[in-house]
């Protein structure tokens, strides 16, 4: 088998191996809280994945200056891996554990301090029904993209290209891109189009980036728990490079259909120093809908 | 009365040279350069008239063998008649598969080309694909093999030439069943021919699917809408739409 596939798979039979052991013996049941998220680096615990580590380790220089693109922006092209966000892409929200392979976590919410999304009472409501009945609906497992923030904290890691006029995001996890323009244009798409990753228009503050997206449809997820927002959620992230290989993420959430108040979270963003390293194709095919296959106690269809 | 005349004749086609397109029949478009000195390809671009339906009917898109045809080996072509008969079924698209390459980017649906230094990357509306073209690796991956091929580019002059290689043997060139093995290797082209046109050539072989290469030449447009964006295509989500519906009722 090549190497790589290879490697993917035992991932994958990790993340198996730690959910059957979370199964009660003899039971059908599922275990408590559900199954693991998709694709999550089994045994990582909740330092937030990604290969590549954390841009630190005895060998590495300290972090230098940041470097400059030609036109005089900070140049953050390259590959990244989200730092320590409390396991965010488990829950975005502070959690208790849930099995042995979903430890508890801070999550990544700074604002409120309590760390916990100000939901509406209805959307409440309707992240504890996904919770408690449709973790197999987890959008990532229908090959669907991320949205906001919930992109930022996937798994394995994603690249930074900075051609003239645009910072371009892509992600191993689900081959997820995000387009942003940087000449602080307009949003000009209706306010009915509705896009997974919504519509980003950026510019330039100093060494900071600030991105302002609209257009997010309702159809991502939060994290992998179910927590949710509504088509009306407005996004505005700051990326401020802080060095070399430091970015500081911020994204404050609004949408006051979902939730009481504006809230918002940040983690750093870390730079992937492995010399030569490359993305590999993520290929969204058949087997990644096999939860919902044969868990129909899990909220999935039998087929 | 005649100097006059012959001075007049002599300013207008002055004029007219002055007018008239800097370039001499056959000689090609000089694109723009990036700001580190690449050929500029960048832009949102898409086919026209998209051959998917089957490529070897669309006309002219098969430029070697001259005859159009697909050149299958006699084993080959049985396959691709299976293919084709069982095409609803069959068809890797229709599953939301991803499409490989060349048919990628033969699609009814934009790509965009961002060019940086080291790599060149196509993003495409149809299910949020991405290519990454290496510019500065010099080998194919060792065993290894992707549904879009691994690409590694250089520079032809103005052309950017892109070398396809690491094919499994999952994807089809069109909904006719036109397939190939895991020993498919395509070389691109993408040459800019005008401002807002880009012809894309890839040349196709596979010594275990056909006799000989093959070669088809698409010219791609640029959309040239002001704050022009690509949009979703997201077939998975349209495919489950459509199965809930049916299910309802």
């Amino acid at each position: 088998m090549k190497k790589r596939f290879r490697n993917f798979v035992l991932a994958w039979a990790s993340i198996g191996a730690a959910y059957l052991a979370a199964l009660p013996a003899a039971a059908q049941e599922p275990p408590p809280g559900g199954p693991p998220p998709a694709g999550a680096p089994g045994g990582r615990g909740g330092r937030g994945g990604g290969r590549g580590g954390p841009g630190r380790g005895p060998n590495l220089p300290p972090p230098g200056p940041t470097p400059h693109m030609a036109d005089g922006h900070p140049d953050m092209s390259g590959y990244w891996n989200a730092g320590n966000n409390g396991g965010a892409v488990f829950e975005v929200q502070k959690h208790a554990a849930r099995s042995r392979s979903l430890p508890a976590g801070d999550g990544a919410i700074v604002d409120p301090p309590d760390g916990l999304i100000p939901y509406q009472p209805w959307a409440a409501e309707k992240a504890k029904d996904n919770f408690e009945h449709h973790l197999a609906d987890e959008p990532e497992l229908h090959c669907y993209e991320s949205g906001l923030p919930n992109q930022m904290y996937r798994q394995f890691g994603f690249q930074i290209l900075q051609p003239a006029g645009y910072v371009v995001m892509n992600w191993e996890f689900m081959h997820a891109v995000r387009i942003i323009p940087t000449d602080n244009r307009p949003h000009v798409l209706p306010a009915t189009k509705k896009l997974f990753q919504g519509d980003s228009v950026g510019h330039w503050d100093g060494d900071r980036l600030v991105v302002d997206t609209t257009n997010l449809n309702d159809r991502t997820w939060l994290d992998s728990a179910g927590n949710i927002h509504s088509d009306q959620m407005h996004v505005i992230e700051r990326f401020t490079v802080q060095n070399d290989r430091t970015i500081d993420y911020e994204a404050t959430i609004d949408d006051p259909n979902a939730y009481t108040k504006p809230w918002k979270v940040a983690f750093t963003l870390n730079r992937n120093m492995q010399p030569n390293y490359e993305q590999m194709e993520f290929a969204c095919i058949e087997g990644n809908s096999d939860l919902e296959h044969y868990q129909t106690t899990l909220g999935g269809k039998a087929k | 009365m005649s100097n006059r005349l012959e001075l007049l004749g002599a300013l207008a086609a002055a004029a007219l040279l002055a007018l008239a397109p800097s370039r001499a029949a056959g000689q090609a478009y000089t694109p723009p350069r990036t700001a580190d000195g690449q050929p500029d390809l960048q832009g949102i671009w898409e086919v026209r008239t998209s051959p998917d339906k089957d490529i070897e009917k669309a006309k002219g898109v098969i430029v070697e063998p001259k005859n159009g045809k697909i050149p299958y080996l006699p084993v080959a072509l049985a396959q691709k008649k299976q293919n084709e008969k069982n095409s609803a079924t069959a068809d890797p698209l229709n599953k939301c598969f991803m499409p490989g390459v060349p048919r990628i980017n033969l699609l009814s649906y934009p790509l965009q080309i961002f060019q940086t230094p080291g790599q060149i990357s196509i993003a495409y509306e149809y299910i949020h694909n991405f290519r990454n073209v290496y510019l500065k690796r010099a080998a194919h991956l060792d065993g290894i093999d992707f549904w879009q091929g691994d690409s590694l580019g250089h520079w032809d002059g103005d052309t950017l030439v892109v070398d396809v290689a690491d094919f499994n043997d999952q994807t089809w060139f069109d909904k006719a069943g036109d397939y190939h093995s895991d020993a498919l290797h395509v070389v691109e082209r993408y040459t800019r021919t005008g401002p807002d046109t880009l012809r894309y050539e890839a040349t196709i072989e596979d010594s275990k699917t056909f006799s000989m290469p093959w070669k088809i030449r698409v010219d791609l447009h640029r959309n040239t809408q002001p704050n022009a964006r690509l949009m979703e295509y997201e077939c998975h989500y349209l495919k489950e739409l459509a199965e809930s519906k049916k299910e309802s009722k």
